[in-house]
């Protein structure tokens, strides 16, 4: 039967009531961006991962890749942003190989889209796609239950207001390379300090028309680590040793023959 | 057979389930405290980070207070309840004072008349892990520590808030030397406690604090150390990270 | 005073076009037909000594109480209607519990003795039309000996009006003039508890009528690491044997000096 399954549904609500906590996902309280410019599109983000209250990760990759020309920043649950990521990403290669052209940014949008609306927003994915194809530069947003938009500047997240204070105040059109650029780190940078949610480093991917896209890993890192005042080292022996087991290793011993360098004729075969 | 119509049967929906309403007088703050008895001195170090839910609401808001007679106090939690609570006691100082011909209020009692107050909320509590730290009436530091109806109990170390969770087993390894062993011993003997100096202390706070705005989203911004000896109170503010 | 007595004397809640109140005076003209107490306050500790009146033969002397205990380091004596003290010792003890449950020490002799002070003025109460709780001032008055870290031993004089005074000596009772002119001759701060003891006894002597002996006096004592205690029957006995000693080889001395005297 296609379509959607709810068999689990009753039976995880059934076992919320006798007590048993349900399996939650790690959200990722995010700052993500984008902005187009003159000859393409800039997309940015940060890259705290938090679990609750706690980061779980300082430096993750919140920029993916659906085709060599398109990427898309995802906020949401981190799981789900990575796994629809991944499969649109597949579903858009074989569909540009099935029509031989290169892949739309509208199209990705359009898998995006229908994918999400099928599982009416309990994937917790939420995107900022862009990119460039034959028909330009676009940026496009998909939200969790399907709905898109499309806009010269776009904010996602738990930081996109902080972003958009910055988008709204600085964007202007037909902006260079490097003014997007500029525009959209500082509004994650706005998104890292006044947002909770995220923190850490900036991540930017420019998209240029003709060009193949750029990927900024850590364009931006204001929060380095700072040196501890002091040496944590333990003095050997200051944990107790509780057992002791020594295996001898085997040893594998490679010995190559070499196999008659002169006189080997005999092993070929005579034309 | 009858006939319903579709608003009908929602109407009958919404009358089976009643619908609960509450009132949730408390949130949470966030920010963390950390407090070292020393052997003539005492710390009470917090974050001066004050949040609701993933907002800043103020990136420098003093959580630790001096609230006289050498005594150095924070209620972490709820910041509302956390000032009342501060609030109360500094007022139960001065009646303190009146009553007693002006006499000095001891740790001792300081931390028994806190227990009354929280206490006093057994069944509306103010919603904070509460620390005080200052000198014992031997002059030796002293840290108490309670939970929010008003359990105490005095202690070389305590963290709480936020990242309580994070600080303390650190605390309990680099002050007090839990699961520490000395070297050639097999583990049979274990570090023996010693006081930490002042400098040593201070160090460690801040190697907390800053371990803690590494991984806590409610900690960050400042940190205040409120340092207590017999010449008083002082107080050593360090930036924290802002993100 | 009784030349001005007036209709202001009916009432506990108006003044007197003098300016005073009669029924707290009158409570102190009380106090001085009840029985002589004394306190002496030494850097040793304190002491309590109280006459006891056996009007009969047939009276247990035990059952006369006068001297209390209301804290481990707080006693207290009384002169007047010794029945009145009961509600002050009562709110006095409550007080002193409740200051240790509050704040894990001892409560200071001072403060407990401003709280019970705090209560003999309640007798103005009802006027707001709350409920009224005394329709008189005490007709008692208290002498509070304690012991704290702050200031030592101390002994207080707590009176109906609602002050109070430290002193180093006091007398109240019938025999208050008497013993306090003694006491001022004979106080000096170098004291020692043992010579406070006799001074105590020996003062009561001179003002009791009856001849002084266990049963008719009493002793209690606050000291740092005693607290208070309440003399037994067997150690005043003894205190009253060396005071009686005590004063036969002075009285000799004063005779061999008077004879020498007369040798001249």
């Amino acid at each position: 039967m296609p379509g959607l399954n709810f068999d689990n549904y009753q039976r995880n609500q059934y076992l919320a009531s006798k007590g048993f906590s349900q399996a939650k996902a790690t959200s990722t309280g995010t700052t993500i961006v984008g902005c187009k410019f003159q000859n393409g599109v800039v997309i940015a983000a940060d890259t705290r991962a938090t679990a609750g209250d706690i980061v779980a990760d300082k430096n993750c990759e919140k920029l993916h890749r659906l085709a060599p020309r398109i990427w898309c920043a995802g906020a949401g649950t981190a799981a789900d942003t990575e796994m629809v990521t991944q499969l649109i990403a597949s579903n858009l290669e074989l569909h540009s190989l099935y029509e031989n052209r290169k892949p739309r940014v509208i199209t990705a949008m359009t898998l995006l889209k229908q994918h999400l609306f099928k599982y009416q927003g309990h994937l917790g994915a939420y995107l900022i796609v862009a990119g460039t194809d034959p028909t330009g530069a676009h940026l496009t947003s998909v939200q969790a239950h399907g709905s898109t938009d499309v806009g010269e500047y776009l904010s996602l997240g738990s930081g996109s207001l902080a972003a958009m204070a910055v988008l709204e105040t600085n964007w202007k059109p037909d902006m260079t390379r490097e003014e997007a650029m500029q525009l959209c780190s500082d509004a994650i940078l706005l998104g890292i300090w006044n947002d909770l949610g995220s923190g850490s480093n900036v991540d930017l991917c420019v998209m240029e028309i003709g060009k193949d896209a750029n990927l900024y890993r850590n364009y931006m890192t204001p929060n380095v680590r700072i040196a501890k005042e002091r040496s944590y080292k333990f003095a050997r022996g200051t944990t107790a040793v509780l057992q002791t087991s020594v295996r001898d290793l085997l040893d594998v011993e490679e010995t190559v023959i070499p196999f008659g360098q002169k006189d080997s004729d005999a092993m070929e075969i005579e034309a | 057979m009858s006939r319903t119509t579709v608003a009908s049967e929602y109407s009958a929906e919404i009358q089976s389930t009643p619908i609960e309403h509450r009132f949730n007088p408390y949130s949470d703050n966030g920010g963390t405290v950390l407090g070292i008895a020393g052997k003539d001195f005492a710390v009470l170090a917090g974050d001066t980070r004050h949040v609701t839910g993933y907002n800043i609401n103020s990136r420098y808001e003093p959580r630790v207070f001096d609230v006289g007679d050498n005594i150095v106090m924070t209620a972490n939690g709820f910041a509302a309840d956390g000032k009342a609570l501060i609030d109360r006691f500094k007022n139960q100082i001065k009646w303190y004072k009146f009553n007693n011909g002006g006499k000095k209020l001891e740790m001792q009692s300081a931390a028994r008349y806190i227990q009354q107050l929280l206490y006093g909320k057994r069944f509306f509590p103010y919603y904070v892990s509460t620390l005080i730290a200052g000198l014992d009436e031997e002059g030796r530091g002293a840290v108490y520590s309670y939970d929010p109806v008003g359990s105490y109990e005095r202690e070389q170390c305590r963290a709480g808030g936020a990242a309580a969770s994070l600080i303390m087993p650190f605390l309990d390894n680099q002050v007090n030397f839990k699961n520490q062993f000395i070297p050639g011993t097999d583990g049979k003997e274990k570090r023996p406690f010693e006081y930490l100096s002042l400098q040593e202390v201070i160090e460690l706070v801040k190697d907390a604090f800053n371990s803690a705005a590494e991984r806590h989203i409610h900690v960050g911004d400042g940190l205040e150390i409120l340092i207590v000896t017999k010449d008083g109170v002082r107080t050593e503010y360090s930036p924290l990270k802002r993100d | 005073m009784f030349l001005t007595r007036s209709e202001y004397d009916r009432g506990v809640l108006t003044f007197s076009p003098e300016g005073r109140i009669f029924q707290v005076e009158y409570s102190l003209e009380a106090i001085k037909l009840g029985s002589t107490a004394i306190g002496i306050a030494t850097l040793e500790g304190v002491i309590l000594g109280v006459e006891k009146r056996v009007t009969s033969s047939l009276l247990e002397h035990t059952s006369i109480e006068k001297i209390v205990e209301i804290e481990s380091h707080i006693g207290c004596a009384m002169s007047g209607l010794t029945a009145d003290a009961r509600s002050m010792i009562d709110h006095a003890r409550v007080e002193a519990v409740t200051h240790s449950l509050h704040y894990d020490e001892q409560i200071l002799v001072e403060t407990l003795t401003q709280s019970v002070c705090d209560l003999a003025l309640r007798f103005g109460e009802g006027a707001q039309g709350e409920k009224r709780l005394m329709s008189r001032p005490f007709g008692v008055a208290l002498l509070i000996a304690g012991y704290d870290k702050d200031k030592g031993p101390q002994l207080y004089h707590a009176e109906p009006s609602g002050t109070f005074y430290r002193y180093d000596a006091k007398a109240i009772g019938s025999g208050s003039e008497g013993a306090q002119a003694e006491l001022q001759n004979e106080y000096h701060k170098l004291l020692t508890l043992k010579e406070a003891e006799l001074l105590a006894l020996k003062v009561l002597k001179q003002v009791m009528e009856e001849k002084l002996d266990c049963k008719n006096a009493q002793l209690a004592s606050v000291t740092k690491d005693g607290g208070f205690v309440v003399y037994s029957d067997e150690k005043t006995d003894e205190i009253i044997k060396e005071l009686t000693k005590q004063q036969a080889e002075s009285e000799d001395s004063v005779a061999e000096a008077v004879a020498l005297e007369a040798q001249h």
